[in-house]
């Protein structure tokens, strides 16, 4: 099990098997930095990023026996963080039609504008927002974790050639969007 | 503007920054979630402590028993009626002050899910029965809950004027908007308002 993961984190993952919430915590505090940025790109909103980087974790200890150590653990938090978010967007389209007022309410709360460092880093989320899930997926995985297309293909249950088309799709629509901002940089 | 360019503002854009301690404590909270006693979930069981566990299930089974013998001349099919008995609720939440998480009554008997801290805000109590076409769980409990309930994770709120929202992972239910449920689950709730506590 586990071969790929380091021997401290090997040994983590084994003690928090056992039950030693101290051991997990250890891998919580590794790796909740890219399992938070992976849930803040694909929600846009801190407060929701947090619940998700909880849930994810959460998740990940009640399913560690299921760990195989066929891919990195972070690949496989990473994975697990991806479905949650997917599942989070469908979740408020759905909270949406039940009651609007509360989600309207919820949005303004988590607003995180007014708290990115710059105009560009506030516009590239805003963009990224406006994207269909999948294809936010995709850049996510492919521009900000660095993934190839074969892993993020991987990560999201699809063919290389599926992911291909919606980085492309993405690109297209993040090129029409982003262009003033960058002509405003120039 | 062409791939590379995109692909650089991509990443110049930042994140909004977390101050080092919401990171620092971030792994306690997980960890904290990690120490909740017990939901529904048998499977789950094995990493909690087993001490939390063992107090847990021997206070559930008090309960219960107490429960039974009160009620020990109703018959089976008014199990559900149970759960609306005020005498009986005003009992149980006396007997564990803002720890009653919610009383379940399904295939099981009759459960008691409380929370390990005295956290639980006083609220009109509300009831729920959710089935899924094989079996039924009646349960009371108050808004803001998360339960698992049918092998879901269902969080009970209400509203301000009066109506009762279920939102599970795969559905969204509201009293004032019934067909919003879906998995074929059948869900009836409604605000316990003549339990005074």
């Amino acid at each position: 099990m586990a071969r790929m993961a380091g021997s401290d984190e090997l040994n983590h993952i084994q003690n928090s098997l056992a039950g030693d919430t101290e051991a997990y915590a250890a891998l919580v505090k590794q790796h909740q930095k890219m399992v938070h940025a992976v849930a803040f790109r694909m929600t846009g909103s801190l407060a929701d990023a947090e619940d998700l980087t909880q849930e994810t974790f959460l998740r990940a200890f009640r399913q560690l026996d299921s760990f195989r150590g066929e891919a990195k653990f972070s690949t496989w938090l990473c994975k697990i963080a991806m479905n949650l978010s997917l599942n989070w967007r469908a979740r408020e389209n759905r909270r949406g039609d039940v009651h609007a007022k509360w989600a309207e309410n919820a949005i303004s709360e988590n607003d995180s504008c007014d708290q990115f460092p710059d105009e560009l880093s506030r516009r590239v989320q805003n963009a990224l927002n406006k994207l269909p899930a999948k294809q936010r997926a995709a850049i996510v995985l492919t521009v900000y974790e660095n993934r190839s297309h074969a892993e993020a293909a991987k990560l999201l249950n699809c063919t290389e050639a599926t992911i291909s088309w919606r980085v492309f799709a993405a690109r297209q629509k993040l090129k029409r969007w982003l262009q003033p901002i960058l002509h405003e940089q120039l | 503007m062409n791939n590379s360019e995109l692909e650089s503002a991509l990443k110049k854009a930042q994140m909004p920054a977390r101050p080092e301690a919401f990171w620092e404590m971030f792994p306690r909270r997980v960890v904290h979630r990690l120490n909740r006693p017990p939901v529904w979930d048998r499977a789950r069981r094995h990493w909690l402590p087993r001490l939390a566990w063992g107090l847990g299930m021997a206070m559930c089974i008090l309960v219960a028993f107490a429960i039974g013998h009160w009620h020990g001349r109703m018959e089976k099919n008014d199990a559900f009626v149970l759960l609306q008995n005020g005498k009986m609720l005003r009992e149980v939440l006396t007997l564990f002050p803002n720890r009653v998480r919610a009383i379940v009554q399904d295939e099981r008997g009759l459960q008691l899910v409380l929370s390990d801290q005295p956290n639980v805000p006083m609220s009109t109590p509300l009831w729920v029965k959710i089935c899924d076409g094989k079996q039924c769980s009646s349960l009371v409990t108050f808004s803001g809950q998360e339960l698992e309930i049918a092998g879901q994770k269902i969080t009970v709120l209400s509203d301000a004027e009066g109506g009762i929202i279920l939102e599970g992972n795969q559905f969204v239910w509201s009293s004032s908007a019934r067909n919003f449920a879906q998995g074929g689950l059948k869900i009836e709730a409604k605000r316990l308002n003549s339990i005074t506590l």
